[in-house]
């Protein structure tokens, strides 16, 4: 649940320290706690100033998984350093401006205790004012320029802890919390001109990290708020499910991309309007795409997932929004019935990859589930073969194949047998 | 299985005493940068420590007064727990530390002496959205299943569930579901193993195993298993000790272990430990960890190795701990 703490991929060495590497590491260790000790006290005195928002910046280079250190710097920005006349939630403007956070704390216990549970999380409350500034319009100018200004360091600050550290959930939850600051603080347009930034961000941890999940997630997170109203923004899935396809042919086995293209597709058919026609085209794009990768890598999972996705499309038909939905049972019984023959055609260069036999099975299955009927004669038949196949080529999942055997009772015809 | 093991090599065998001494001496490495780095993590390390020593047998190892002790001192006004003292209170150290109370039996001294069960329930509470029904880590708003699993493991701890709506919690985990049987951070989001892991746990805590689709998620999560007997978390990735927990306990909870092979997952657990110096790493030769050391243990319990205490595949609690708080 905290996977930050744990070491990965790092090789185990001797544990044995010198005595001079032991003094370094106690020097570190002195410097470290100094400037901690630095922003605690800061922190306990209340001011949430520039002073300590700098010593803020020097710790989390050091440390970026220290919260409770992002939360600091939320405070000072929140508190101090963001212009005065913004809006804002009841948590960003009012709990911190008063008693309860900046100034009543005498302890460092005390002051990381000023949260309290009627603070509902806040997701950047669209609807919170755009309006009720005091100032003239001179200075509410100069303030807005002024926190476009800090927002726009703040994304800088987070850039290089983010390479270093793709995975660390608190960098990626700041980020996203400073560009909330910037739909609260900011008119719908400059507010937009910077989340317009973070698809760029996205893509290159991207094309450090193909399957990294987080900039996944923020892919996404940023995508929908783009779409929203609260940014002017109209549907981008057009572009998304062309990123999807890139990511893919850059490289075949990125199922994370496939993922979220699978998740795409429902919407991107329904705002192109598509017809049956262009529906059924769609899917046959679809299938040959992920056919030809299959052609070339059968042995790879990723592009079984998504295939699988497809088929299933011609199977369920309740309770997910479908590609084809007006295809008949005779369209999909058709449909399902080629797609066997093509993986079935695999094997003729593959003999003994599992992953095609998985597939045969599962969709002989799907059909006989689409016809309502049990498996009969040669498709019986090869049932068999098949699932004996696989635990000939795949022994660690035997358990998983004795309950297919026996739910689908395909163990009389086998050696053994009854 | 007893005797098969008996004929082991030495590094095929549990280093019991050698992890022991290993989690002992966690708290001593004062003079390493490593432990002023994962200050942010105390509370979690204790509870992942804690558990593993229960696991091995030797729950007197670490001093059960200073553990409550140390636990309390984590403790905000506002019920929550930060992850060491003069930390910021957060969902993952107020579980971690429930978790804690619970298995060294001290919910009576965080009456006594801490802000009381009820308070750390209305801490808890406080973090659901109550629109979506997820839960976030802390004020800040950082929403994630993890939390919503953390919320529903604390707060059953505490006989406290019936604070947040668990349908609205349960509508949004059923929301996370994809294609492939699996589950994701958010809704949209891809299947992770881990992440799987709190959606099952937290529909099981809600007795909503029903929407479960289980054949498609055993196959998904028994394709994990990879040819040198690990597992990963996601397809086409790299096996991981961790995972030996997360796919593992998601398929005992759907009664699908016997779906991988459990043999070889033992003895791939079995040689990532340092048998010398004791905890166990992420894969055969690296570094070791705590994180990674409870995760082994735990799965080997599950995997019913000899010589461990019983886990909880919901909870990763001793299931001593689990029966006598909840009658599990």
């Amino acid at each position: 649940m905290a996977e930050q703490g744990a070491s990965h991929g790092i090789a185990r060495t001797s544990r044995v320290r010198s005595e001079e590497q032991r003094q370094k590491d106690l020097e570190r260790i002195d410097k470290y706690r100094e400037l901690e000790d630095q922003v605690r006290q800061h922190a306990a005195e209340g001011g949430f100033s520039r002073e300590l928002f700098a010593l803020t910046s020097k710790l989390l280079r050091l440390n970026p998984e220290y919260y409770t250190v992002w939360n600091v710097r939320r405070r000072c920005l929140i508190s101090g350093l963001f212009s005065k006349q913004s809006h804002g939630s009841s948590c960003s403007k009012e709990s911190w401006n008063t008693s309860r956070c900046a100034t009543t704390t005498t302890s460092s216990v005390e002051s990381s205790s000023c949260s309290s549970t009627e603070i509902q999380p806040s997701p950047a409350s669209p609807t919170a004012g755009k309006s009720g500034t005091t100032a003239d319009e001179g200075d509410k100018e100069a303030a807005a320029k002024q926190d476009v200004e800090l927002i726009k360091s703040e994304l800088l600050f987070t850039i290089p802890l983010l390479l270093e550290s793709p995975k660390c959930y608190w960098i990626w939850s700041y980020r996203l919390w400073v560009l909330n600051q910037a739909i609260e603080r900011l008119q719908a347009p400059a507010a937009r001109r910077i989340w317009e930034e973070e698809l760029g961000l996205a893509s290159k941890m991207l094309s450090k990290d193909r399957r990294n999940f987080h900039a996944w997630g923020y892919r996404r997170h940023v995508v929908a708020r783009l779409e929203s109203s609260d940014l002017g923004g109209g549907s981008m899935v057009e572009a998304e499910f062309e990123y999807t396809e890139r990511m893919f042919r850059t490289d075949l086995s990125n199922f994370s991309a496939l993922h979220n293209r699978s998740q795409l597709i429902p919407r991107l058919l329904d705002e192109r309007g598509a017809t049956a026609a262009q529906r059924k085209a769609f899917l046959d794009k679809e299938l040959n795409m992920i056919r030809d990768a299959l052609n070339v890598g059968p042995e790879d999972q990723s592009l079984w997932y998504y295939h699988r996705f497809l088929v299933l499309n011609l199977v369920t038909t309740v309770g997910r929004p479908t590609i084809t939905p007006a295809f008949t049972r005779e369209d999909r019984v058709s449909y399902l019935t080629r797609e066997i023959e093509e993986v079935k055609d695999l094997l003729e260069d593959y003999e003994d990859i599992k992953l095609i036999y998985e597939a045969l099975v599962d969709y002989t299955l799907y059909l006989c589930q689409l016809e309502e009927r049990k498996p009969i004669g040669e498709e019986r038949e090869d049932l068999v073969t098949w699932v004996k196949k696989l635990e000939e080529l795949d022994p660690m999942r035997n358990g998983r194949w004795a309950d297919l055997e026996r739910d689908q009772e395909l163990t009389e015809l086998l050696p053994g047998g009854q | 299985m007893t005797e098969t093991f008996a004929q082991l090599p030495e590094e095929l065998k549990l280093a019991t005493s050698a992890h022991v001494k290993y989690i002992q001496s966690l708290d001593t490495r004062k003079d390493e940068y490593d432990y002023w780095l994962t200050e942010h993590l105390r509370l979690n390390g204790l509870y992942w420590g804690l558990t593993a020593l229960h696991l091995l047998g030797h729950p007197e190892a670490l001093p059960r007064a200073e553990t409550i002790d140390f636990v309390l001192s984590c403790q905000h006004e506002n019920g929550g727990f930060g992850a060491a003292p003069g930390h910021d209170a957060h969902m993952l150290s107020t579980v971690s530390a429930v978790q804690i109370l619970a298995t060294v039996d001290a919910f009576d001294e965080l009456e006594a002496r801490g802000k009381g069960k009820a308070q750390v329930g209305k801490y808890i509470a406080g973090l659901q959205n109550r629109q979506t029904g997820t839960f976030a880590g802390d004020e800040w708003g950082e929403e994630d299943t993890r939390f919503l699993y953390g919320a529903f493991n604390a707060l059953s701890l505490l006989g406290l569930l019936h604070l947040v709506d668990v349908d609205k919690a349960v509508d949004h985990v059923a929301a996370c579901a994809n294609f492939d049987g699996g589950y994701g951070v958010s809704p949209g989001a891809e299947s992770h193993s881990g992440q799987i892991f709190t959606c099952v746990a937290a529909l099981t805590i809600a007795g909503r195993q029903d929407l479960i689709d289980k054949e498609r998620l055993g196959r998904w999560l028994s394709e994990r298993q990879v040819a040198a007997g690990g597992l990963n978390g996601r397809p086409e990735k790299k096996e991981d000790v961790c995972y030996s927990w997360w796919v593992l306990s998601s398929l005992e909870m759907i009664g699908k272990t016997h779906w991988i092979d459990r043999d070889k997952l033992i003895s791939f657990i079995l040689s990532s430990q340092d048998t010398e110096k004791g905890g166990i790493s992420d894969r055969p030769g690296d570094m070791v960890d705590v994180w990674h050391t409870v995760f082994g243990v735990a799965g080997l319990s599950l995997l019913n190795y000899p010589g461990l205490e019983p886990v909880d595949e919901v909870y990763c609690m001793p299931k001593s701990t689990t029966a006598r708080i909840l009658g599990r």
